[in-house]
C-alpha cells in the first residue's frame, strides 16, 4: 500500500552545510500492517513520516500509495491524495483552536468532498466510540491532552484512509489515554489500513508488525516484539 | 459573521481605525469640495456686475456705487434677460471683505425681479418661507447662520437698531448662502447707510446726487437662451460706463485658482489618508492571515488544495475587511456627527459624508483586504504544509 524507495533528504544547518536527515530510506507498509519506527531525537523521524505522508518533498526517492508514484505528483494533486488516502495524528494534536471538536473532526470531511450530513453522522461516531461526544461543542483549549488528541484521532480517521501517520501520537499524554490512542492505532491496521506509528514509547512497538530504527538518516529493520500492551 | 468576529475582532478593530480615519478626512475634503463646487455653480449662473471703483460692497459684488441708470443700461444690452439690483455687506464691517467660509453677509435683493442665477434661481427654504415682493423688516437666514445665533422662524433679528423677523431658514447648502441674512434691497440698503459712516456723510452733505435707488453694490444679470455669457458679458462692459463686469468663466478660474491652495491640501489629504490607512489595512490583514500559518499548515495536511485554501481565506479576509470598513464608516460618522454638534455651535459643519466618498471607501478597503489577504495566502502556499505547521508552532 505505503512504499518508499531511496529518499534523501538533507536541511541546511545554521552554518549553511546541509544535514542529512534521511540518506537513502526504503519502507513498505502494506495494507493491514502496523508499523513502528523508533529512534532517538533528531533521528529523522519526523521527517520521514512528513515525506512518507506528502507534507514535505523528498530531495530524491519517491513515494508510492497503491502504486501510484505520488510524490511526483503537482502540489494541489498531493493535497487531494492526502485528503483520500492519508490521516494525520499529531504529537500536539494540531486542532484548530477556533473550531469545536466536532468541526475540528469535520474538517477532514470537508476537503475530500464528502457529504455533509454523512460526516457530521460519521464523526459523531467517532467521538461517542472515543468517549469525548459530549464533549463535541467544545473548543480545543477547553479539552484536556487526552480528550484533544481522541478528537485528533477521530479527524484522522474519519475518511477511512487506507494509510494513518502517527507522529509521537502519545508523546503528550499520560500512560492510560496513550494506551487508548496505541490501540486505536492497532485497531485500524486491523482493519485494514497501513499504519506507520514514529515514537520513543517503547511499549508502542509491542504487537507491531515491523519495528524499524531510524539511525543517522538510515532506517533499520529490528525485531518486532509481541505481546499487547 | 459571529465566527468572524469572534476569530477577527481585534483584526476588524485595527481595519475599522484605518477606514474611520480614511472616512473622516475624506469627509473634511467633501465639505471643502462642496463650498468650492457651490461658489462656482453660483458665479458660473450669472453675470455679476459691480459699479467702477472701491466701495462696501463684498464678494462677487465688490466695487463702488451701481447707480439705478447704469442698471436700466445694462438692461438694454442685447442678449440680457433679466437684472436684478443687489446690496451685498458684510454683517460686520470690522472683518475682512474677503469672502471667507465663516463670514456673515447682508444680502438684499430687489424682490420685484426674479433672481436671474440660472443655478440657484430659488435658495431651498428649509422652514418657514422664502422672502417675497413687498416683503420689509423681514429676513431669511442661512442654516449656520440661524445656528449660530439661535435663531427660528418668528424670532427678531436686531440689525443696526432695526429688529428683522426671521420668515423663513435656508436649507443647509454648504456653500456661502449658509451664512447669509437676506432681505429686500430697500431694508439692506438702511442696513448699507448705517454701517457706512462716510456714506452717511456724504448723502448728509449733499455734495453728490445720490438717491436711495442708486445705492446697489453690484446686480446679478441673466441672458438670453442660446446668448453665450462670457460674450453678453463683454457686451455689457462695452456698451455701459463705470461698471466692472465679472465675466462668469473669469470668475469661475479666479474662484479655483484662490482655491488652488485647498484643493492642493485636499489631494494631499486624500493621498495621506489612503496611504496611511490603506498600508494599516493590508498590514492588518497580511498580518491576521501569516499569524494563521499554522491552522493554514493542517488545513493542507488535511488536503486542502491551494484554491480551497485560496477561497476560504479571501471568503474570510472579504468578511473581515468588509465587517471593518462598515465599523470603520460607523465611528467616522459617529466621530463626523459628534464634532459638527459641538462645531454646529458657531455654525459650522466640518464634515460632509457623501455616498460616494462611504461607498468609495468601502470598495477600496475590501479590494486592498482581499489583495493583502491573496498577497498573504499565496506567500503561505508556496510552503510545504510540514514547513506551514512548522513556523506556525
Amino acid at each position: 500500500m505505503l512504499e518508499a524507495r531511496g529518499l534523501v533528504k538533507s536541511y541546511r544547518a545554521p552554518d549553511g552545510g546541509p544535514i542529512r536527515v534521511l540518506d537513502g530510506v526504503d519502507v513498505a507498509v502494506g495494507a493491514g500492517r502496523l508499523a513502528v519506527v523508533v529512534g532517538a531525537s533528531g533521528s529523522g523521524k519526523s521527517t520521514l513520516l512528513n515525506v512518507l505522508g506528502l507534507l514535505e518533498d523528498a530531495d530524491a526517492g519517491e513515494v508510492r500509495l497503491g502504486g501510484e508514484r505520488v510524490s511526483a505528483l503537482g502540489r494541489s494533486a498531493k493535497g487531494r491524495a492526502r485528503g483520500r488516502f492519508i490521516g494525520f495524528v499529531f504529537q500536539t494534536f494540531l486542532l484548530l483552536p477556533s473550531l469545536t471538536a466536532l468541526d475540528n473532526v469535520l474538517l477532514a470531511a470537508r476537503y475530500a468532498g464528502r457529504p455533509a450530513a454523512d460526516a457530521r453522522r460519521r464523526a459523531r461516531e467517532l467521538l461517542a466510540e472515543f468517549g469525548v461526544v459530549e464533549r463535541q461543542a467544545h473548543y480545543p483549549p477547553q479539552l484536556s491532552g487526552g480528550e484533544q488528541q481522541r478528537v485528533a484521532f477521530c479527524r484522522a480517521v474519519l475518511n477511512d484512509p487506507p494509510v494513518l501517520l502517527a507522529d509521537e501520537p502519545t508523546g503528550n499524554l499520560d500512560d492510560a489515554n496513550g494506551r487508548v490512542i496505541l490501540a486505536a492505532l492497532r485497531a485500524r491496521a486491523t482493519a485494514g489500513a497501513a499504519v506507520v506509528v514514529v515514537t520513543h514509547r517503547a511499549d508502542a512497538a509491542a504487537g507491531a508488525d515491523a519495528v524499524y530504527r531510524m539511525r543517522a538518516g538510515r532506517l533499520q529493520a529490528a525485531p518486532p516484539q509481541g505481546g499487547a500492551p | 459573521m459571529t465566527k468572524v468576529l469572534r476569530e477577527y475582532g481585534f483584526t476588524i478593530a485595527g481595519i475599522a481605525i484605518g477606514v474611520a480615519g480614511i472616512v473622516a478626512l475624506g469627509a473634511m475634503g467633501e465639505r471643502i469640495v462642496r463650498f468650492i463646487e457651490g461658489g462656482d455653480r453660483f458665479v458660473l449662473g450669472q453675470i455679476s456686475v459691480a459699479g467702477s471703483g472701491m466701495g462696501m460692497g463684498t464678494g462677487f459684488t465688490a466695487g463702488g456705487l451701481l447707480p439705478v441708470s447704469a442698471i436700466r443700461a445694462i438692461a438694454e444690452v442685447p442678449g440680457v434677460a433679466g437684472v436684478q439690483a443687489q446690496v451685498m455687506l458684510p454683517l460686520n464691517p470690522s472683518t475682512s471683505q474677503f469672502m471667507t467660509l465663516t463670514q456673515e453677509l447682508i444680502l438684499g435683493v430687489d424682490l420685484s425681479v426674479p433672481t436671474p442665477n440660472r443655478q440657484f434661481p430659488r435658495l431651498p427654504v428649509r422652514a418657514g418661507r422664502d422672502l417675497g415682493a413687498g416683503d420689509h423688516g423681514v429676513a431669511v437666514v442661512g442654516a449656520s447662520f440661524a445656528a449660530s445665533h439661535g435663531l427660528r422662524v418668528g424670532d427678531r433679528l436686531p440689525l443696526e437698531g432695526e429688529p428683522f423677523e426671521i420668515v423663513g431658514i435656508l436649507e443647509r447648502t454648504l456653500t456661502a448662502p449658509d451664512r447669509f441674512v437676506m432681505m429686500s434691497i430697500e431694508d439692506a440698503r438702511r442696513q448699507w447707510v448705517a454701517k457706512d459712516r462716510l456714506l452717511r456723510t456724504v448723502i448728509a452733505s449733499g455734495a453728490a446726487a445720490v438717491n436711495a435707488a442708486d445705492l446697489n453694490t453690484g446686480t446679478a444679470v441673466g441672458w438670453r437662451d442660446g446668448e453665450d455669457p462670457d460674450a453678453v458679458a463683454h457686451r455689457i462692459a462695452e456698451r455701459v460706463k463705470g461698471v466692472n463686469v465679472q465675466i462668469p468663466s473669469e470668475l469661475s478660474g479666479l474662484l479655483r485658482s484662490s482655491t488652488a491652495f485647498f484643493s492642493a491640501l485636499l489631494v494631499g489629504l486624500g493621498v495621506l489618508a489612503f496611504v496611511i490607512g490603506g498600508l494599516s489595512l493590508a498590514n492588518t490583514i497580511a498580518a491576521a492571515v501569516f499569524e494563521r500559518i499554522r491552522d493554514f499548515g493542517v488545513k493542507r495536511a488535511l488536503g486542502a488544495t491551494d484554491w480551497q485554501l485560496g477561497r476560504e481565506v479571501l471568503a474570510e479576509a472579504l468578511a473581515v475587511t468588509l465587517s471593518g470598513g462598515i465599523a470603520g464608516v460607523g465611528i467616522a460618522l459617529l466621530l463626523g456627527a459628534g464634532v459638527d454638534r459641538w462645531a454646529a455651535r458657531t455654525g459650522q459643519q466640518l464634515f460632509l459624508f457623501s455616498g460616494r466618498l462611504l461607498g468609495g471607501a468601502l470598495v477600496f478597503s475590501v479590494l486592498l483586504g482581499a489583495a493583502a489577504a491573496a498577497y498573504a495566502t499565496l506567500r503561505i502556499v508556496r510552503l510545504s504544509p510540514a514547513e506551514a505547521i512548522r513556523r506556525g508552532a
